[in-house]
Order: structure tokens, then sequence, then C-alpha cells
């Protein structure tokens, strides 16, 4: 068999380039997009992917992690009476108001207060035990080196959160969050930072660890049965982290405009992608009007056709594979939050895919133009 | 003429034929109740001014357009009986086709173009590649069988056009203007080998030209003019033009 599709696209891949190119550059574009995406709203659940708990319990309804209010301390009490749960630990959530030596303003800080205790499970991604450790100090913090330029300090500098005195006392990565920097402390210190008197004897979250992970849902569904503690909710680490991206992703109208961007790239792609497959027939369309005369069928014409437009995908793909993976890299090296797995990658590159298919069945409409009786003139 | 041959049956025939073309509201007959006999081993000419509905009746003849009455007989298949699928399988198995201009692809060598169609014939690779090979051979482009369009002069591409439609061994061959976009030397090669596949594999070769230099190279001359037929005219059996060549029919 003659391989005319590959040969042609070899042989005038001048004429096929904006088409690749199309499918590459949209290709690359839904996967840097997507890359962000994960990446930036990845982050709004930084404080439980970056933990080790497996439960969550907090105030009933709470859409997100940064959305938390205080529930009643008795909570901890219930958790710890359950026979899956080996270990329980407050999580002291402020919302405050940061000041630092240079001029930078107020900025918005998260103070996340908590157990510093080596098998801590807050964090327990995100700090070591040695760091863990340094927050014993009454106001210590610890914040994401990412975080020291807009926060205005270097390590060991002292500034101001909600009028109290506080020291940096190390630096880690993994703590960056949306919405807010996100500042570490123990859980004296941030209670000291909390200056609502109410919230003395509350905390935002209890969080848990049970024996067997895979059984967290069943505990959580009949931890959350019970109001003998006043109103809280529990959810499992991975349901709660999911319902915080996705607020974000949907209830800020961020996800509806990534979805938007990813619709207009896909037209676009498509659209310069299937003209130029168009003009690539009608450029050939004499001599697919001659094997057409000489027998071979519309439908074998048809699939020389798709075929250009599958290798026209894979090659784009193939480019915008290598691309992405060039800037993401450079993205994870400047510290952009960048996040991607598998599933992610293969549907934008199915995606790119599609794309390419759904030009090539555009273009196979104009061999209808490869009339043979219209050589005949 | 001929007469020893064993193929000068007759291999397509035209009873009846019209067809006319509608434009805005003027309907104009371009050919009026034809009746054509036509036999394998022969090379027909058919002759005439441009407009005269040659290439039209070339269309009909060949499955590439039905006619709006009349029947058209292929190799004892009446046309007309079969859809568009099995009129498709019946070019593919039976005609072969060069046109004015070559239409060959310009990403394949010569010996590519001429196997593209054999591999949809269902043919081995190995069977296809010789096919293309002795093709070429016989239009004399074997040392230049590895050469792209691009490569070739005018004349050589008709060759391989022709050879294109030769490979597929087609008892049915239609030629529509071939030497028009030659010299007259290349006009002549074609017309010669056009003429020595007719009688070398016994195909029946239909050549529509308004080209007078050819009138004298065929078998047969139909002169058209406003879709009829005006003379029909068979001619002496000719000497042959290209030297060196056997009959395969001795």
């Amino acid at each position: 068999m003659v391989a005319l599709a590959r040969k042609t696209l070899v042989y005038e891949w001048r004429r096929f380039l904006p088409a690749i190119l199309a499918v590459g550059f949209a290709g690359l574009l839904q996967l840097l997009q997507a890359a962000l995406v994960l990446g930036i709203f990845g982050s709004a659940s930084v404080y439980i992917t970056g933990s080790s708990a497996d439960l969550w319990a907090g105030y009933p309804g709470t859409q997100s992690v940064n959305l938390g209010r205080p529930i009643d301390a008795g909570v901890e009490m219930r958790l710890r009476m359950d026979p899956a749960v080996t270990q329980v630990e407050p999580f002291h959530w402020v919302d405050a108001d940061w000041r630092g030596p240079s001029d930078t303003g107020g900025v918005s800080v998260f103070v996340s207060g908590i157990d510093t205790r080596a098998d801590g499970m807050m964090f327990a991604h995100a700090l070591p035990a040695a760091l863990r450790a340094r927050l014993n100090e009454p106001g210590a913090v610890i914040v994401d080196r990412a975080d020291l330029g807009s926060l205005g300090v270097q390590v060991g500098d002292k500034a101001v959160i909600n009028g109290h005195r506080v020291r940096v006392v190390g630096v880690s990565s993994g703590l960056r969050a949306l919405g807010g920097v996100n500042v570490v402390a123990s859980l004296a210190t941030a209670a000291e930072l909390d200056t609502d008197p109410a919230n003395a004897t509350r905390m935002t979250y209890f969080v848990a660890k049970v024996h067997d992970p895979d059984q967290a849902a069943a505990v959580a569904a009949r931890l959350r049965g019970t109001t003998s503690f006043g109103s809280y909710d529990v959810w499992t680490a991975r349901d709660f982290a999911r319902r915080s991206q996705l607020y974000w992703m949907f209830d800020t109208g961020a996800g509806a405009g990534v979805l938007f961007l990813a619709g207009i790239v896909f037209l676009v792609g498509a659209v310069i992608t299937s003209q130029t497959l168009v003009a690539a027939v009608i450029g050939s369309v004499r001599e697919y009007a001659t094997l057409n005369a000489l027998g071979v069928g519309v439908g074998a014409l048809r699939k020389v056709v798709m075929e250009q437009a599958f290798w026209v995908g894979a090659i784009g793909l193939v480019g915008s594979a290598l691309l992405g993976g060039i800037f993401f890299a450079f993205a994870r090296s400047r510290s952009v939050p960048v996040a991607l797995d598998p599933i992610t990658v293969a549907a934008c590159l199915l995606l790119g895919m599609g794309l390419a298919i759904v030009s090539g069945l555009a273009a196979m409409r104009s061999l209808r133009r490869a009339d043979p009786a219209s050589l005949l003139r | 003429m001929n007469a020893g041959m064993p193929s000068s049956t007759i291999s397509l025939q035209a009873r009846g034929v019209a067809k006319s073309f509608e434009s805005g509201r003027v309907r104009s007959t371009v050919l009026h109740d034809l009746t054509l006999d036509m036999r394998s081993g022969e090379l027909t000419l058919i002759s005439g001014p441009s407009g005269c509905g040659k290439s039209t009746l070339l269309a009909i003849l060949s499955g590439l357009q039905r006619p709006d009455a009349g029947q058209v007989t292929a190799l004892g298949q009446d046309l007309g009986q079969l859809d568009i699928r099995a009129l498709e399988r019946f070019r593919l198995l039976h005609t072969g086709f060069v046109f004015q201009g070559f239409n060959l692809f310009p990403a394949l060598n010569a010996v590519e173009q001429v196997e593209l169609p054999l591999s949809y014939l269902g043919l081995a690779p190995r069977e296809a590649r010789r096919r293309a090979v002795a093709s070429l051979e016989e239009v004399g482009l074997g040392p230049r069988m590895r050469l792209r369009p691009s490569e070739l002069s005018g004349g050589e591409k008709q060759r391989v056009a022709i050879a294109r439609a030769l490979a597929k061994e087609p008892e049915l061959l239609f030629a529509d203007e071939p030497t028009s976009a030659l010299d007259a030397a290349n006009g002549q090669t074609i017309i010669d080998i056009l003429h020595r596949i007719a009688r070398a594999h016994g195909t029946t070769v239909l050549c529509v030209s308004h080209d007078p230099r050819l009138v004298g190279h065929a078998d047969r001359v139909l002169a058209m003019e406003d879709g009829r037929i005006l003379s029909d005219r068979s001619q002496p059996s000719l000497p042959d033009a290209v030297p060196g060549l056997k009959e395969s029919a001795s």
C-alpha cells in the first residue's frame, strides 16, 4: 500500500505546517492552562493536601477551608470517642493583618495555628519535625519561601500580626495558599493573635487520623450524625479538598473563565486546522478525482484525508507535549503554582486530537469536489 | 481489419444516448440520440471542435456520467443498472483513464503513482510493484521510475499517467485530450503508445481529441459536431509507428 497520506504530508509539509502549529499550540495552551488551574486552585486546599489527616471536622456547610467558622472545642472529645480514630488535633485558623518591617503596607494573611509535635498532622508534608519544633518559641512563624517578597521580610526578621509581634523563624515550600498569604504558627501563638474573644474556647477545625484510611468515608458518615457538641460536620480530607478547590474554581467564576478559554482555544484551533486541511484537499482535488475515475472509492479517499488529519494531530501534540514539559519544568523552578496529573494530560492531548479529527471531518466534505466528470473539460 | 485478432468483439455499446444540460432557463442538448459500437483492440478517436459534446460522450461511455436517455453497455454490463458503488467497482476492475492534465500526486515518484490504484485492487505489494514496473517499462520510463512529477517533463508525466491506467490491465481505456498539453513530438509518442496498447493488450481505447495530428494514428475516427456523429471512418491497418514493438496477438 502506497502511504499517500504520509508521503504527501512529508513532501508538502509547508502546506500542512499551519495545521500542525494550530494543533500544537492549542494542545500547549490547554496543557498550560490545566497546569495553572490545577496548580492555583490546588493551592486553595493546601491546608488539607499538605496535611496527613484523614478527617476534617468543621462548621456545617463550610464551602472552602479558608471559610471556616469556630466550632465547639468539645467536638475533639466526640472524635476521640470513636474507636476508629487514632489521633485528633486542633487547627486554629485566624484571618489576620500583617505589617512587615519593610514598606509593604498591610497584607492580608491566614494564620494557621498547628500542633507542633513531631508527629503532628497539620502540614506534615510541608514542615519537617525540626522546623515544626522552632514554632514552639512564642511569636514564632514560618512562611513559604515564595511569600517572603510580598511580606517584605527575611528569615529572622520581626513583623506585627494583629498588633502582636512575631518573628519569622524559618521558611518552607508547599505552604502557598490561594486568597492570602499562609503564615504557620503554633496553636498558642495563633490563640494570641486571634483578636476575637469568643474564640477562646472554640477551634476552627479538628483533624483526625483513622486506623484504616480506606474506611475514612464510613467514619465521617458515622461522626456527622450527632449534634451533642453543637453544630459541626465531618468530611474526609479528599472530599474537603475537592470541595475547597471547586469552590474557588466555580463560585469565584474563575472556572467558567477557564472553560470558556478552553472552548475558544479549541474553536480557533479547529478553524485554522480545518481550513488548512481543506486547502490541502482542494490542492489535490484533481488527483483525488483521477483516483476516483480509476475506481478508488470515495470512502478510501476519505480515509486518506482522515489519516492526514490524524498525523497532523499526532505531530502537533508531540510538539505540545515537549514544549509543555519544558514550560512546566521552568514554572516549577520559578515557584509558579503548576500541577498536572496523567488524566489531565491525557484529556488535554485527547482534546487536541479531537480538534484534528473534527477538522479532518470538515475537510472530508470538500472531497465532494473530486468529481471525475469535472476532469473531462 | 485486425481480422486475426481474437478480441475484435464489441466491447462498448451506446444505444440512443442523449444528454442535455440546463443553465438557468436555457436547456442545451449536448448529445442527440447517439448510437455507437466499439471493438476491442482498436484505438477509436473522437474528434471535433470544442463544445461538440465529445467529452460528454466520453464521460457517459466510461460511466462517469449518466445519460438522460439511452443505454450504455460496457463488457456486457448495462452501466445504467449499477449504483455509484458498483460503478466505482466496475471502473476499478475494468477501466483506465488518461486526462489532459496529468493529475499526478506531487509527493509520489513514478512507480508509486502507478502502484497507488493497484493497491486498491487488492493486489499483493510485490505483485503491484511488478505490474507498476512493467507498465512503466512499457511506456519507456523504466530508467526514470524513481523520479517525482517535478523532475519529469510533460511528455514523461503523461506517460506515467498512461502507465497508471495501463497497470490495472483494463479492458477499456479512455483518454481525454491526452496530447493537448504536449508538443508535437511528445504528442506523437503518446498516441503511439495508446495505439500500441490497443494492439498489444486487445484493449478498447477511446480517445477524445480536437488535435488533427492524431487522426492518422487511429484505427477509427468519429467526427462529431453539435452532439451528432458526422462521419465514422475505419482506417486501414497502420504501420507500427514506434519501431521495435511486438504484437501480442501474433
